[in-house]
């Protein structure tokens, strides 16, 4: 038998590993089994503090808009149907079903007991220090179907 | 949701986050527990097509990452090659100016593989010397008897 050779480009392909939503949810569960449910939002703190500060810092120089943009952004790229309502003061996000949440129970991943907190945690550390605050309205443990709210905080 | 294109820094990220807990102890730790728990499929993939399986299985990821790479099967030779002239995931992080990368990212593809290749009767070698450049090698071969075994023949990266 020949051998096979298969050559690739970056160009070649589009970036979208939806495995790696697995690989994430298999994480948070690790952390939960091994350091405690804290732990968990400790770790996404950490994480989103550092990782979007660049969007935090958006977020106080252009409001809401800044969050709008990058969900938009995010949830297009996902391929999630969102419903999506902007004012200066509120942003109101309505995800039908988590892109994450579908893939892994499409593909036999586990989803994580906390998995919840990559957007109740991570939303509220993205909003700390700036005029804004996030609020978890709903959300569906088997779909990851979720209403998320951004606003400005009371003075 | 943390979306999987943001996935790697977050990676990155828990390997600094355990760190701090327990040190490398408590990476590998993780490391050891992801490899057991989420390569299910790569185990299966070998486990039904022989080193085929590797081919079948980093097809799918290196592709989905859109990684810049040569991917080698030789099933007569019972070898499998890939040679990553940009990995996607660390070149991210390299890009990614406003957070450092976890000082031994890389280490976790040599941790992973091996513990489910190794034990089906596989040797992994990989070369990590120029993962600061996002470079990398990752050779796995059938393990032969002592009486039988060769030179690897290693070739560069890049």
């Amino acid at each position: 038998m020949p051998k096979e050779v298969m050559r690739r480009s970056a160009s070649d392909n589009a970036y979208l590993h939806k495995d790696f939503h697995g690989a994430l949810s298999a994480g948070l569960e690790y952390v939960h089994r091994r350091y405690g449910a804290e732990a968990v939002r400790d770790f996404l703190r950490q994480f989103a503090a550092s990782f979007y500060s660049p969007l935090r810092a958006d977020l106080r120089k252009r409001g809401l808009a800044a969050l709008k943009e990058y969900f938009e952004q995010i949830y297009r790229v996902e391929g999630g149907t969102m419903a999506i309502r902007c004012t200066p003061d509120e942003l109101r996000i309505e995800v039908a079903a988590c892109p994450a949440v579908t893939h892994m129970r499409a593909h036999g991943y586990a989803v994580a007991r906390m998995f919840n907190e990559t957007t109740k945690t991570v939303n509220e550390t993205i909003c700390e220090s700036t005029p804004f605050a996030a609020e978890l309205v709903g959300y569906d443990e088997q779909t990851g179907r979720s209403v998320q709210r951004f606003y400005r905080r009371s003075a | 949701m943390i979306s999987c294109t943001e996935f790697i820094p977050a990676y990155s990220e828990l390997f600094k986050f355990l760190e701090k807990q327990g040190g490398g102890a408590a990476v590998l730790d993780f490391w050891n527990y992801l490899s057991d728990n989420f390569l299910g499929n790569l185990k299966e993939l070998v486990e039904q097509n022989g080193i085929r399986g590797c081919w079948m299985y980093w097809t799918h990821t290196l592709n989905e990452e859109a990684a810049d790479f040569t991917m080698e099967l030789d099933e007569e030779a019972g070898e499998f090659r890939i040679v990553m002239r940009h990995c996607p995931s660390k070149g991210r992080l390299l890009e990614c100016k406003h957070i450092a990368p976890y000082h031994d990212y890389c280490g976790h593809c040599d941790v992973l593989y091996r513990r489910v290749l190794e034990p089906l009767g596989y040797e992994c070698i990989a070369d990590l010397s120029e993962v600061d450049q996002a470079r990398c090698s990752l050779v796995v071969r059938r393990k032969r008897p002592a009486s039988q075994a060769q030179p690897l023949g290693m070739t560069g990266v890049g």
